[in-house]
């Protein structure tokens, strides 16, 4: 079974947001809460960066390690979901991830905090696929649907891919071969995949070539 | 900088203008206003900013400043108004983990375990401490209404932060297996409320607690002869003492006052995210909390069992503010004498019941 991954590409990414848009509107996003977000380093100086971030559905994911209520799981496709019947809103997941993914809405007053909200990867929740309950808690299954991750498919300059993580590992090294080799570096891969295990990582094969 | 700024105001032109011009900008001499860089947000924040514009310019396609920036765990620019959304990577969490999961709740549990072990033991070993004499029936206020009201206060916000702060901690490991995940969460969603809710009352309770109790708390000479002699504990030697003895006053300066202050402060910075504190914040607030907490109630175990099943008639004191004559002699002596011959007790306020000696409002 394929393991799912979103990669940025951060030569491509152009700061439109149109993946946190696309994501808003798919999921109907609560107000004051954002799955995913546009970061940009070094803002309207020559060289800026730009890169897009939601969870990553870590290999080892802090969040899982840390729940007090064991509510995280992992889906066959290697997507890190959670189930809003058991959080209790403790926010230590948010204090775990080292991509700020989980989000609180706020449930009173004093910013307690109600269920947490993330990124899913389009997969849904514990819920039936397709049911009411299922979309009102984590928004649309697009991956129940054949679908793609709603951010990826509607990234204009493909920046941000999100699929099988092979596939997405094979496209970005053809990129980064085409490219002569330059800008390998994938955000946030060693964070939340580890160390590569499979084939050369890019940037040793690319300058024999 | 001023001068820059005095140029800039005086070309009169916007900032886009001024980034236009910059990529011409090569090594320039930076008191030339015109190939100054330009003062964008990030290039004023981030030093990073030239170092990576030059290293394009020779290096194309080289992004290492920028990758520094990357896990440098500083703001940068996003639209996303959520608290640290600029930052990109924070590395704080995975060290927070790895404390918590393989250091704070294996050696925390086990000092937990390890402290209701050895109450479990001592009792089985020396039971119940009875009084030696028998009762007189004559009865010494130990403690006024006030004083025990703000001692329950303490008492219960306590016990109830206790247990959720347990099951929050432990529960995964021990709970989870026997109720399943719905009940259980359903159990911790409420203890998690009750502990946001209960806590700042426990705080403020422990503030009155130690002005109420901290005159008669006073380490005395008297403490270092009670320790010397491990309090008769073992020995069931007597050792008299004054209103509280060693222990007690080990439980109110470390215990109370100590874990009870260090508890509070860093749970209030964690039971109001509202201030936007940061993760790094927070993480350390849990660790002293955590840590103050478990060490806490280890000590209030020791506590506990002193004042029910440990020593006879001790739990009663507490409960209605009176003590035996007999009681008192035998435990704490020279507050005993000091009732007895100034006839003044410590306990202030309250009702005297008919047989106890007439008191009078005063302090020593």
């Amino acid at each position: 079974m394929a393991r799912m991954k979103f990669l940025c590409d951060a030569e491509r990414c152009i700061e439109c947001n149109g993946c946190v848009t696309a994501c808003k509107q798919e999921h109907e996003v609560p107000w004051g809460v954002n799955r995913r977000r546009v970061v940009t380093i070094n803002d309207g100086v020559p060289g800026e960066k730009s890169i897009s971030v939601a969870c990553m559905h870590c290999s080892d994911a802090p969040c899982m390690a840390v729940c007090p209520v064991d509510c995280f799981y992992k889906t066959d496709e290697g997507v890190v979901l959670h189930d809003k019947d058991l959080c209790i809103g403790c926010g230590y997941c948010f204090y775990a991830c080292p991509f700020g993914a989980p989000q609180f809405p706020q449930a009173g007053a004093f910013g307690l905090r109600g269920k947490m909200d993330k990124c899913t990867f389009c997969a849904g929740g514990p819920e039936k696929d397709h049911s009411a309950e299922e979309w009102q808690k984590y928004g649309r299954n697009r991956l129940a649907e054949g679908k793609l991750p709603a951010c990826a498919e509607m990234c204009s300059t493909k920046a941000l891919l999100g699929g099988d993580g092979d596939i997405v590992a094979d496209i970005y090294r053809t990129r980064v071969l085409k490219r002569g080799g330059k800008g390998s570096e994938a955000y946030g891969w060693g964070s939340a995949y580890g160390p590569p295990t499979g084939g050369a990582p890019a940037a040793a094969t690319a300058p024999k070539s | 900088m001023t001068a820059w700024l005095v140029a800039f105001a005086l070309t009169g032109f916007a900032g886009i203008a001024w980034s236009q011009s910059q990529p011409a900008a090569a090594p320039a001499p930076p008191a030339t206003p015109a190939k100054a860089a330009p003062q964008t947000f990030d290039s004023v924040l981030n030093p990073n900013a030239a170092e990576q514009a030059k290293r394009q310019q020779a290096q194309p396609g080289n992004n290492a400043p920028v990758w520094r920036d990357v896990r440098s765990e500083k703001p940068y620019y996003t639209t996303d108004r959520g608290v640290e959304a600029g930052v990109l990577i924070q590395s704080g969490g995975e060290t927070w983990r790895q404390r918590r999961n393989n250091q704070i709740i294996p050696i925390g549990g086990a000092l937990f375990l390890g402290a209701v072990g050895i109450g479990l033991l001592f009792y089985l070993w020396k039971g119940t401490m009875k009084l030696k004499e028998r009762p007189t029936g004559r009865l010494m206020p130990r403690f006024s209404g006030f004083e025990r009201s703000v001692h329950w206060t303490v008492a219960i916000t306590f016990s109830v932060l206790a247990i959720s702060g347990l099951v929050m901690l432990f529960g995964k490991y021990v709970l989870l297996p026997i109720f399943g995940h719905t009940l259980f969460a359903w159990l911790t969603i409420l203890l998690k409320n009750m502990h946001n809710f209960v806590g700042p009352v426990f705080a403020i309770a422990v503030v009155i607690m130690f002005f109420t109790f901290v005159r008669d708390n006073w380490p005395t000479v008297r403490d270092a002869i009670w320790f010397a002699k491990a309090g008769g504990l073992l020995s069931g030697e007597h050792v008299p003492s004054g209103r509280f003895n060693g222990g007690e006053k080990v439980w109110f300066w470390i215990g109370v006052l100590g874990f009870g202050v260090t508890a509070s402060a860093s749970g209030l910075v964690l039971d109001f995210p509202n201030f936007e504190q940061t993760r790094g914040l927070m993480q350390l607030a849990n660790v002293v909390h955590v840590v103050s907490t478990v060490l806490m109630m280890s000590m209030a175990l020791g506590h506990i069992y002193m004042g029910t099943v440990g020593v006879e008639g001790a739990f009663n004191a507490m409960k209605t503010g009176y003590v035996d004559e007999a009681w008192a002699k035998e435990h704490h002596e020279y507050w005993y004498n000091e009732v007895r011959n100034v006839a003044t007790p410590h306990a202030s306020g309250g009702p005297v019941p008919v047989a106890a000696p007439q008191n009078k409002e005063e302090g020593v």
